[in-house]
């Protein structure tokens, strides 16, 4: 169904260039990874937080507060080097079944961070945390943990 | 390759014919597995060491004293580098001569030789002073260069590893 926009994505001229140059596609991969770390960071954080763990002696609302503006320019950077991987290898991507299972995965992750995630976040919660808030936590690391496990695997299996 | 690593060339070459190395190098599933393993655990060790360079910078967590932050993150970014050696030392292990050839990977390694240098530089030098700067919204110069240069490594150690796959100087 979304095959001619896919098209379309691969058709541009910066598509070309990537994917025929050696190194420009493993270089955008590789920084992939570093926000990657980053997004990782910001989410763990909060979600060690939301589990009880991690900085407790901070309230929820803080941490979640302080590692926001790290979460989003992880998700930037995230976007950013992965639209490139998608226009220059769009065949690829389209046809893998992992590549289909991390956008699942990634908009489930997206929507529950947004919504959910941070109205547990929101709750003044210094110490020990609810039982919702615990559940945000696993909920936050499954999703965000399957998007990168799909990830990995369009690479590895086609 | 260059020469000073020869001396370890017999004991990947050792390696590489042992029956396990063998067995996981040509099962089909073991090392994909184990890769996406340790991209997972390097995200969950490199965020929370990243967290705390941030908060050293003076960019990230500033209302968390850094002793506080260090002293939670510290079982969680182990805990981490355990998995992640255990999974990078089984790779290594399950197809030696393939990274004993690889630039990326001897990058890698001294990448991470360095950062641990560079920790614990900063653990006997700055660290002395913590109680004066911990809640401190300006961090003095010392911190601030040690999570600057823990950033660039660990940094570099992600692009390095990323780029194993891709030997281009071979």
């Amino acid at each position: 169904m979304l095959e001619p926009f896919f098209r379309w994505l691969g058709d541009f001229e910066a598509s070309k260039v990537i994917g025929e140059s050696l190194w420009i596609y493993p270089t955008i991969q590789a920084f992939h990874l570093v926000f990657l770390a980053i997004l990782a960071g910001a989410l763990l954080i909060v979600d060690l937080r939301l589990l009880g763990k991690g900085m407790i002696r901070q309230s929820v609302e803080q941490v979640a507060r302080d590692a926001m503006p790290w979460l989003l320019i992880g998700l930037v950077g995230m976007v950013t080097t992965g639209v490139p991987q998608l226009m220059s290898n769009w065949s690829r991507q389209y046809h893998s079944e992992f590549f289909w299972q991390k956008m699942y995965f990634l908009t489930a992750a997206l929507i529950f961070t947004f919504t959910v995630r941070h109205f547990m976040t929101r709750q003044h919660t210094v110490g020990g945390t609810t039982a919702g808030q615990k559940i945000a936590g696993l909920v936050s690391i499954f999703l965000w943990g399957g998007v990168v496990v799909s990830g990995r695997l369009i690479g590895l299996f086609t | 390759m260059a020469e000073f690593l020869a001396p370890l060339r017999g004991l990947f070459e050792y390696v590489n014919e042992l029956p396990t190395s063998i067995q996981i190098r040509e099962s089909q599933y073991f090392s994909p597995y184990l890769t996406v393993s340790h991209v997972v655990v390097m995200a969950i060790v490199a965020g929370l060491v990243l967290m705390m360079d941030l908060r050293l910078m003076g960019l990230a967590n500033m209302r968390t004293p850094f002793t506080e932050l260090q002293r939670r993150l510290f079982p969680w970014q182990m805990f981490g580098m355990t998995l992640a050696g255990i999974t990078g030392l089984t790779l290594t292990y399950s197809d030696p001569m393939r990274f004993y050839i690889n630039i990326f990977f001897w990058m890698k390694m001294l990448m991470l030789v360095l950062a641990a240098l560079n920790a614990m530089a900063f653990h006997y030098t700055t660290y002395y002073s913590v109680a004066s700067w911990d809640s401190s919204q300006a961090p003095p110069l010392g911190a601030k260069l040690s999570g600057a240069i823990s950033v660039v490594l660990w940094t570099m150690i992600i692009l390095a590893g990323r780029l194993i796959p891709y030997n281009w100087f071979a």
